[in-house]
């Protein structure tokens, strides 16, 4: 018997976003069950509504084959379910332990008993073989640790079920290793685990059974035995998918931007990075490699002139554009794609066509003597929609009202409608359904063929070695390995790289620096 | 949720959608209100027919009253215009009663000296007072762009220094020799507002509106400096990244306001409804701009509309005062009942709940036909 099953859920936001209709889900007891889908498919949802954060329009909700009702996530700790979000909701400067008993602390008469805290903590992390020390302060942890922190959480308020959501995309190879030896040995003490992730490598290795969903509807439910990435991407898709660019091997010509010597600081004063030195060509996709903080966002900031530089050189066609504004580096045919497309590539509450031309006012094609040429303003809206297939109702629909995926083609269509010679690229496909990520990278490989030196820096192993010619893996501010992205090369070399764990000489990495 | 393919997710809207759900919004707002003025006045007045029926029809009831009701929409439309551009780039600076008064002070000194006995006197007299309300909404907006120094600070200080300089001026180098009164002398003809309409306040400044309302909606929505300004307004940090100098489009959208709180002095003094300088002559009326721009959500246009109807209940209201028990502060009640309706973007009631039903209804029909079929 299933011990959690969901029949016919069925969920409308406010604002008529149909999230759920008709979703069905049952988890057996002892098994990792996966929940893939494309964003927006309504997992998170889905998991919402089994935590009890939201209450389904329809449907039921089976415990045991009893029917229960949540009013709140008090309600589902209660029967035993735990949820570990992509965010976590942990206090920095608390120590682990203290993080994991707050709200339900032991109590020795009224005082709060810190050694039975600390020694129950220290039970569970070993029973789980999740490494955690319950000490130290939450904030001095890495990311995966902090993750388990979280699933500690769940543990101590004795959660039989466990939702992980999309728990891998923060963490780098070796910690999606560490959290998978954590999930085994969860399964193997009879907890039952619900993951939810959009990875498919990751499902197929940890997973019994996967749920799909497509759309807010589930679309089936099938035994990772009997599947392959390929037709499970097809069934989350709805239709074939191809998850590869072909790297057309263009001859690289001529030095479009080299760092020589770059040193960034940060608010407080210490430095980012120092002594940097890289270079790239036309015609390629040089790929920033790195956990995140590492150094690799900063320097593209530099290049587009949102990061003020403490020492060195950006060199762009022989003519150092440190001193440039940002204007006069568009205008050097810099373009730039944010990591934070929302706060950053756009003006929300402005129109589709109004948002196109922001870059380019100094343009006699849109402005002449200060005045706008409304027409012409509307013809690139129109013809940039038509060309990136946005999907918005005109081109004086604001910006904010469209999804994810057709806001950031809104700024991918501003940044490339001129032909770059230097593209800057960060994150381009956080967030980002599997439609449009395929037409993300088709368009940034499309700029390179076509002759941009392109810089990418992505948190998505998948997606630097899909589209990098070279790759460059940053740790603390340095480059500490240099390749070419050749078959043989793997996440898990890149890993180690990026976690410190190795270091290539000044020698091994000069074949791929130049 | 972010896909495209969720039905709902997709709602393109048309301007005009927008502009008719604003207008009926508006009007519920407004009935709300006047509700609420009711049972005050039915509380408080001995004829409390006669009294609300002042304040709805007094405004029409002679020429002169309508000329008073036009001239007050006027100025009202001036000071929300000027307060709806420094929101549009999102800057909280709130200092048009000041840039009034220094604007008024700069006419009066122009239509006080020979120069405002000749017929230069009248286009002079609005060029300084512009020139001196522009220079008073500078000085906060670079304080913010060089200091970091916080424009609503600095703009209301300014505001109180404004005034107590008036006040001074007035006393103290102003006022006519021998006189006791805390006015200035009668501006000379030549210095004055013509008027449009004779034996009304509708003069000159009606036109200076007009011209106000139509170059701030060109300058906003057709010149380059609006849409930057706009978009600094949306997203200063987008702004950045796509290359335009905020601080410049903040400085001079404070600037280009404080030239129309100047005018707006010179409207005052030198207009059909003074005539000469008076200590506190505007009376606090410079921030009921606020609540214009608030109501017109910063459109320029729809800033007269907004004007006309509040300035109609504001007139309504002094009128009520005059020839009824019911005191003219009613308005403040009503004010303040339109600002909470339309700034908490309240809904037409009962109209969400409504739609949740009818789709819970469609969901439940969907989900249950999707049950059965599996």
């Amino acid at each position: 018997m299933a011990l959690i099953e969901a029949i016919g859920i069925g969920k409308v936001y406010p604002g008529g976003v149909v999230a759920n209709n008709g979703v069905n889900l049952s988890v057996a007891a002892g098994e990792v069950h996966a929940v893939v889908g494309e964003n927006g498919a309504g997992k998170s949802t889905l998991m919402k509504i089994l935590f009890g954060i939201e209450r389904p329009d329809a449907g039921t909700l089976l415990l045991d084959g009893q029917p229960v009702h949540f009013t709140g996530p008090k309600d589902a700790i209660k029967v035993g379910i735990g949820m570990v979000f992509q965010h976590f909701s942990l206090v920095p400067s608390f120590s682990v332990y203290e993080n994991v008993v707050l709200g339900s602390e032991p109590h020795a008469a009224i005082k709060f008993d810190r050694q039975k805290a600390i020694a129950e903590v220290r039970e569970l992390s070993e029973r789980f073989r999740l490494n955690v020390d319950p000490l130290p302060p939450v904030r001095s942890l890495p990311v995966g640790q902090q993750q388990r922190v979280e699933i500690l959480k769940a543990l101590y308020r004795n959660a039989r079920v466990l939702i992980l959501d999309e728990p891998t995309a923060v963490l780098a190879p070796q910690e999606v290793a560490e959290l998978f030896v954590a999930i085994r040995s969860l399964i193997e003490q009879g907890r039952t685990v619900i993951f939810i992730a959009h990875k498919l490598p990751e499902v197929l290795e940890i997973s019994d059974t996967i749920t799909v969903m497509r759309q807010g509807k589930t679309v089936g439910r099938v035994k990772s035995s009997e599947v392959t990435e390929h037709s499970l991407a097809t069934m989350m898709v709805g239709r074939e998918v191809a998850l590869r660019v072909d790297r057309a091997s263009v001859a690289r010509s001529e030095r479009v931007c080299e760092i020589n010597g770059l040193r960034l600081r940060n608010a407080r004063g210490t430095d980012i990075c120092s002594g940097l030195n890289l270079s790239v060509k036309s015609g390629e996709i040089l790929g920033l490699v790195g956990v995140e903080g590492n150094g690799q966002a900063e320097v593209l900031e530099a290049i587009g002139g949102l990061r003020a530089v403490a020492d060195g050189e950006i060199i762009v066609a022989n003519e150092n554009i440190v001193p440039l504004s940002v204007l006069e580096r568009r205008g050097r045919g810099i373009a730039s794609i944010p990591e934070d497309r929302i706060a950053e590539g756009l003006a929300t509450g402005a129109s589709v066509a109004e948002n196109l031309v922001a870059t380019r006012l100094k343009d006699g094609a849109f402005a002449r003597r200060g005045l706008l040429d409304l027409k012409a303003i509307r013809a690139n809206a129109a013809k940039l929609i038509d060309q990136f297939s946005i999907r918005v109702g005109g081109p004086q629909v604001a910006v904010g009202t469209l999804s994810g995926g057709n806001m950031q083609k809104v700024v991918v269509a501003r940044e490339l409608s001129e032909q770059p010679k230097l593209l800057l690229v960060a994150q381009p496909t956080r967030g980002v359904d599997l439609n449009a990520t395929q037409f993300i990278w088709k368009t940034i490989a499309g700029a390179r063929d076509a002759g941009a030196a392109v810089v990418l820096s992505s948190a998505d192993l998948q997606e630097l070695l899909a589209l990098s010619d070279r790759l460059l893996v940053f740790y603390r501010g340095k480059i500490v390995a240099a390749f070419l992205n050749r078959e043989d090369l793997t996440p898990e070399t890149l890993g180690t790289y990026m976690l410190g764990l190795a270091e290539q000489s000044p020698e091994e990495m000069q074949a791929a620096l130049a | 949720m972010t896909t495209d393919a969720e039905p709902g997710g997709l709602k393109p809207q048309s301007r005009w959608d927008v502009a008719r759900r604003e207008l009926v919004r508006g009007a519920i707002a407004v009935v709300i209100a006047l509700i609420a003025t009711i049972a005050i006045i039915f509380f408080t007045s001995k004829e409390p027919s006669e009294a609300f029926w002042t304040l709805l029809t007094a405004p029409l009831s002679k020429p002169r009253t309508i000329g008073l009701w036009i001239d007050d929409a006027a100025k009202l439309s001036v000071t929300g215009l000027a307060f709806s551009l420094v929101f549009q780039a999102r800057q909280f600076a709130l200092g048009v009663q000041g840039q009034l008064y220094v604007g008024a002070i700069a006419a009066t000194y122009v239509a006080l000296s020979p120069i405002g006995a000749t017929w230069a006197g009248l286009p002079l007299g609005i060029l300084v007072a512009m020139l001196a309300g522009a220079i008073y909404g500078f000085l906060p907006g670079i304080a913010k762009a060089k200091l970091g120094a916080n424009e609503i600070v600095s703009s209301l200080m300014l505001n109180y220094v404004a005034v107590e300089l008036c006040n001074f001026l007035v006393r103290v180098a102003l006022v006519a020799p021998g006189s006791g009164l805390l006015t200035t002398a009668k501006f000379p003809k030549t210095s004055l507002y013509p008027a449009l309409v004779p034996n009304t306040r509708i003069d000159l400044g009606l036109i200076f509106a007009v011209v106000a309302i139509l170059g701030v909606w060109f300058a906003l929505y057709r010149t380059t400096w609006g849409l930057k300004l706009r978009l600094v307004g949306h997203n200063p940090r987008f702004a950045e990244y796509a290359g335009i100098k905020a601080n410049f489009i903040m400085v001079s959208a404070m600037t280009a306001a404080g030239a129309l709180g100047g005018l707006l002095g010179s409207m005052f003094v030198q207009g059909q409804a003074f005539g000469n300088l008076t200590v506190q002559f505007e009376g606090g009326f410079a921030f009921e701009g606020v609540l214009i721009a608030i109501v017109a959500r910063n459109r320029p246009l729809a800033v007269p509309i907004v004007a006309l109807l509040y300035g109609y209940l504001r007139q309504g209201a002094q009128l009520m005062n005059i020839r009824t028990d019911v005191p003219a502060e009613v308005i403040g009640v009503v004010a303040a009942i339109i600002i909470l309706l339309v700034s908490s973007s309240f809904g037409i009631p009962g109209k969400a709940f409504f739609t949740r039903m009818a789709r819970r209804r469609q969901t439940v029909a969907a989900a249950a036909t999707g049950g059965v079929a599996k």
